[in-house]
């Protein structure tokens, strides 16, 4: 009931205003090749990100989990400090950090390499954002991990990297799985800290959540709405495909 | 951000609805200003407080201002959409003309002496300090060793004032060297000017504040914001181009909301104000030139007049410049998309 009103009454509200003003007008929105270069980009900034956000990710819940590192409790709670901190703050530290006039930025610019307002900084801002995603996706599953099978395995002679790669790993994949998809999908449409962070540059740096932003601004609500749909449609499909593996899985795991 | 904005307009909306229904102060009269952000500090420390003096003095009566500052597109589409001010003073022809084409705004809002405007400036380039790069005309800004900012003329009033004014120079150069204006010149030049652009901002003032962390050589921006930054203190020096645009900043008092409101006489009174000499003064020390002869006379040392000045009529008025330019397939979009990635 709640899940219904929250969620899929402003989904059905868009879908139907985009459906009023007729599909093939939407379909000549999309086409635009300024919206076709933003999506281009949202998607690739974003399967960057994940790809990089399942390594570190996987491995700071390992460290948290398994090794006794000093303040665990503060290591835990800092990992959720992107949750809490408006997105637009998260654009304005990365251009403090990495801006022209900061230490680090101009070590950057000195090797010919810009930072902020470039791609760079999209897959940052975007790494920053969803860094939380797939760190608690795989916390519980390692913790509930006994030990007992990687011990099992490390007796039988497997290496170290062995009974990580087959014993760990196949363990843990639905749940990196589903930190990925969550981090990818909320990517996609993240907002805050891009407007800050790229350069904006239609077909270079602009992402699609700020061409939206842009055909709204600028008074085209179809061309908004267009690629509004399409990340939405691109986001359900992730999320159910998420569904479908973890469910996959589990048969899996049961009939092992 | 914006959207945030929307909200706070929103629940100002739902105050001021429940204020007109709860009990309503006969000794005070209230109005709503919905602006565009740029001129926010001269109506909050001067032009406002001296209205009400004024007011109070001929009425006896207090006066109450809310104000709203957004950038002018989103000021004019939050009124559109019902966000009730009285008086809308923007950046834009174009953005009044949506209320009166809304039905908001049912007088000839450009009949009167000053042809509906309130403010004018012109778009300057403002430089490093000493100018390390040496800029000093259009030129310049399409050396590869030049980093050019200036905000993105879809979400950005100032930025369509900039762009047209690259756009404009071009033709005037033309126009001056072969007594033609060159529509294809132009657009190559704004084409690679366009290409060193590296960053744009959603506002005039969010290309500022990118400017002031270090982007960038030349920032193109109105020349009173340039000045409103020397004012407070900070180096930013700025170089006034020999041919530039004129830029015109439009006010009216939007006629659905004060009838509503039954304060037009004081809505009326205020804009009549902002033409006075005194107001138009203060307009000229935040930077603004002044749309009242005698007062820019008074200030022409201050704002020295471009050689090669042009206003919006050389290009053709805002409707085709809207069309020729920002368009589906006007000059600026199409840069892009011939480009490719």
């Amino acid at each position: 009931m709640f899940v219904g009103l929250l969620v899929f009454l402003p989904i059905g509200a868009i879908t139907l205003e985009a459906l009023r003003s007729g599909l093939a007008s939407i379909w000549d929105q999309i086409r635009n090749p300024q919206a076709l270069a933003a999506l281009g980009l949202s998607l690739r900034m974003a399967m960057i990100m994940v790809l990089i956000n399942v390594v570190t990710g996987t491995a700071t819940a390992w460290v948290m989990v398994r090794n006794p590192v000093p303040l665990r409790g503060l290591l835990n709670a800092l990992v959720d400090i992107p949750f809490a901190i408006p997105t637009v703050v998260t654009g304005m530290m990365l251009v403090v950090l990495y801006g022209p006039r900061s230490v680090l930025g101009a070590l950057f610019a000195d090797r010919g390499i810009s930072v902020v307002f470039d791609r760079p900084g999209i897959v940052l801002a975007l790494l920053f954002v969803t860094f939380p995603f797939v760190v608690r996706a795989v916390q519980p599953v390692l913790e509930e991990m006994e030990v007992d099978m990687e011990e099992a395995a490390r007796t039988l002679g497997a290496g170290r990297v062995k009974t990580f790669l087959l014993v760990v790993l196949p363990t843990l994949m639905p749940a990196i799985l589903s930190g990925a998809a969550l981090s990818f999908s909320r990517a996609l449409g993240e907002f805050g800290s891009i407007i800050i962070v790229a350069g904006n540059i239609p077909m270079r740096t602009q992402v699609a959540s700020v061409y939206i932003f842009g055909e709204i601004e600028s008074g085209n609500t179809g061309g908004a709405l267009g690629l509004s749909i399409v990340l939405l449609i691109i986001s359900f499909l992730v999320l159910f495909s998420l569904n479908l593996l973890q469910k996959r899985s589990r048969r899996y795991a049961a009939t092992d | 951000m914006r959207g945030f904005k929307y909200v706070m307009c929103l629940l100002l909306g739902t105050c001021m609805l429940a204020g007109c229904g709860g009990k309503r102060d006969i000794s005070e009269d209230t109005l709503t200003l919905g602006a565009y952000t740029v001129p926010k500090e001269v109506y909050q420390r001067e032009l406002i407080p001296r209205f009400q003096r004024i007011w109070k003095e001929k009425t006896g009566r207090d006066l109450h201002v809310r104000q709203s500052y957004m950038a002018s597109g989103a000021q004019s589409r939050a009124i559109a959409r019902g966000f009730e001010a009285d008086i809308a003073a923007l950046s834009l022809e174009a953005d009044i003309e949506r209320l009166r084409t809304e039905g908001l705004i049912s007088h000839d809002w450009r009949k009167d002496e000053y042809r509906g405007f309130v403010t004018n400036s012109i778009v300057v380039m403002v430089t490093r300090p000493g100018n390390p790069k040496g800029i000093r005309d259009w030129s310049d800004l399409i050396r590869q060793d030049v980093d050019v900012l200036y905000p993105s003329p879809k979400t950005s009033g100032g930025a369509m004032w900039v762009v047209n004014a690259i756009y404009g120079s071009s033709l005037k150069r033309t126009l001056l060297e072969t007594g033609v204006a060159d529509d294809v010149a132009a657009g190559k030049f704004l084409a690679a000017l366009q290409a060193r652009v590296r960053v744009m901002n959603k506002s005039g003032r969010a290309s500022v504040t990118t400017y002031e962390t270090g982007v960038g050589d030349v920032l193109l921006t109105y020349e009173n914001e340039a000045l409103l930054r020397q004012r407070q203190g900070k180096a930013f020096p700025f170089i006034v181009p020999d041919a530039t645009i004129l830029i015109e900043n439009p006010i009216a008092v939007v006629d659905a909301n004060v009838d509503r409101h039954g304060n037009r006489e004081a809505a009326e009174a205020f804009v009549g104000f902002l033409r006075s000499p005194e107001a138009q003064r203060c307009f000229a020390r935040y930077g603004f030139r002044p749309v009242d002869a005698d007062i820019a006379a008074e200030f022409s040392d201050a704002f020295p007049k471009p050689l090669h000045l042009f206003d919006i009529r050389f290009l053709g008025g805002w409707p085709r410049v809207s069309e020729l330019l920002y368009g589906k397939n006007g000059v600026w979009t199409g840069i892009f998309e011939r480009k490719g990635v």
